[in-house]
């Protein structure tokens, strides 16, 4: 089967998430040493929505886990976990970061492409595929992914994702003032990626990522739950909220619970937008 | 309060009734010369689920064209609607295209439906500009569970939540908020006197009380119910009309917003299952 990302494109998102490693493993935001001292990196969200189908020995795939501190975090919760990302310095401190804290032996990572993932997992299976934070952004073959969910999933598993919303991935601020408008694309456009500069990361807005670029993909509901329908799964839940773990503006607003929230001019929150969402899906067992 | 704004809803439809069987937009003369009322999505998706015979429940139906279109095609229908006139109206058509045998057509609001008819169907169907006039869309998935036969079909083809969005201002080159995704239960309050297939009239009865419904606030209280989702599906454009400056009509008759033809989703369709 041919890439559905090209070539350039991955080695351009490589680059980038190998630098970002490196300036997350520092940041305020990923806060590894609260992490180290035994603090879970998940939200209260997955730990509600998620967290009572993780038991003791429960087996979760982690996809697109980054330098993995949700990944341990299941780890502690009793589950066993195998974390995958494209990004060979992210899954480099995975792993020494569970081996420090004494996880290694329920905590894997596999170095790879999301859409090689097959070649690496071969027929091994899941209770729980986990996916969350800004991930489905750097696919442009929702199909693909959604297929390699399904193919790595028990009868009767758990398909989980949280996710930044396809509505507030087409916003853009207004210059000059502290508000929003769509400016990207709100349906798919696999053969239109955005292509950014970039200019700090989510986790350190200040940070140097000088000559470093991003290419992204729009995707829509549709989109998504058609790929995991397509796949055999069914769709269990569909939740949507007005805020988003991580600032897409400095001019956001950071709650006590640590949500970001589009601030409404008056000195409250907006509550009237969608910048996230949540989904369930099993595969069904007979 | 839901009551007030049902009330107030109510008074607009009914005067607006009369209007719409004049409207070019319904375009009621050429329906009784055998022209389908149904845009090319709904018999597209609904169409091979609708045989002779299939009992089709239409919710919301105003004054019946969709529902005798279904007619036509074989189902025998029922539509309802909360608008006495709106009834009288489709009972009427019914009559004059001699469809009435296998169409009935039930004045209710959709949520006290179960205490005015009976039976279980098929397909429930519902489409266009009917989400905004619900401001309780957990009872409403309820109504629609209780009437479908297991292994029936719900289907909706409606506006996009995201098409309410966009200020009245808003240009090709900046696309700005001006109303609400999540409306938290309380409605907007609209004082208009024109009407959306005729911005010429003036209504008696011009204040409404209208919802912007989200994607899980419309999906969620479905999968709750026990429906099985079969498919989501959004188009950048609409063949109904909405009465927004942003928006243009395109060559093929549909509407998109200016500039974004491609990009900007002003429709979606749900078809869900119930399995038991």
């Amino acid at each position: 089967m041919t890439d559905p990302i090209p070539a350039e494109a991955r080695a351009t998102n490589l680059r980038l998430w190998n630098a970002w490693t490196r300036v997350h493993e520092k940041s305020a935001f990923y806060d590894v040493e609260g992490f180290r001292a035994g603090a879970t990196s998940l939200w209260p969200l997955e730990l509600e929505e998620l967290g009572p189908l993780v038991h003791e020995g429960t087996t979760l795939l982690h996809l697109q886990c980054h330098f993995g501190l949700d990944t341990p975090s299941w780890a502690r919760r009793g589950a066993d976990v195998v974390g995958l990302d494209l990004s060979d310095e992210a899954v480099a401190l995975a792993r020494r970061l569970a081996d420090e804290v004494g996880l290694s032996r329920r905590a894997e990572f596999v170095c790879a492409d999301l859409y090689d993932a097959d070649a690496h997992l071969g027929d091994r299976l899941f209770d729980i595929v986990f996916v969350s934070w800004g991930a489905i952004e750097w696919l442009p073959d929702l199909e693909r992914w959604a297929g390699i969910v399904a193919r790595h999933l028990t009868l009767g598993g758990t398909f989980y994702l949280a996710e930044i919303h396809p509505f507030a991935g087409g916003l853009d601020e207004v210059p000059g003032e502290h508000d929003v408008r769509v400016k990207y694309h709100l349906l798919p456009a696999p053969d239109h990626p955005d292509v950014e500069p970039i200019e700090g990361s989510y986790a350190d807005r200040s940070a140097d990522t000088t000559g470093l670029v991003a290419y992204g993909w729009a995707h829509s509901f549709a989109e998504i739950i058609g790929a995991l329908t397509g796949a055999g799964l069914r769709v269990e839940h569909l939740h949507e909220f007005p805020t988003s773990p991580a600032p897409f503006w400095d001019w956001m607003v950071r709650d006590e619970a640590r949500w970001w929230w589009l601030p409404d001019g008056e000195g409250g929150l907006r509550k009237d937008l969608p910048l996230s969402f949540s989904l369930c899906a099993t595969k069904p067992a007979g | 309060m839901l009551d007030d704004y049902l009330k107030a809803n109510l008074a607009n439809w009914d005067e607006a009734v009369s209007l719409h069987v004049g409207a070019e937009m319904y375009d009621v003369e050429g329906f009784k010369k055998g022209r389908c009322s149904l845009s090319a999505i709904e018999v597209d998706e609904l169409g091979p689920s609708v045989r002779e015979g299939t009992t089709l429940l239409h919710l919301q139906c105003h004054f019946g064209l969709d529902t005798l279109s279904w007619a036509r095609q074989g189902a025998t229908v029922t539509g309802i609607d909360f608008s006495g006139e709106g009834v009288a109206t489709a009972r009427s058509l019914a009559e004059e295209l001699g469809l009435s045998q296998r169409a009935t057509f039930v004045q209710s609001d959709v949520y006290h439906l179960p205490e005015v008819l009976d039976g279980r169907f098929d397909v429930v169907f519902t489409s266009w500009g009917v989400l905004l006039w619900l401001g309780d869309l957990e009872r409403w998935a309820q109504v629609i569970a209780h009437f479908l036969k297991p292994g029936g079909v719900f289907y909706i083809a409606e506006f996009h939540p995201y098409a309410f969005l966009l200020a009245d201002d808003s240009t090709r080159d900046s696309l700005r908020i001006g109303y609400p995704y999540f409306m938290h239960g309380e409605p907007q309050r609209f004082d208009e006197p024109g009407d959306y297939a005729d911005p010429e009239a003036t209504l008696r009865h011009t204040v409404t009380f209208e919802w912007n419904h989200g994607f899980a606030e419309v999906i969620d209280p479905l999968l709750r119910e026990g429906l099985r989702l079969d498919f989501l599906h959004e188009f950048p454009y609409t063949p109904e009309g909405l009465p927004f400056p942003f928006l243009e009509v395109c060559a093929d008759g549909l509407q998109r917003v200016k500039g974004h033809h491609e990009d900007f989703p002003l429709s979606f369709s749900l078809k869900m299952t119930k399995e038991r």
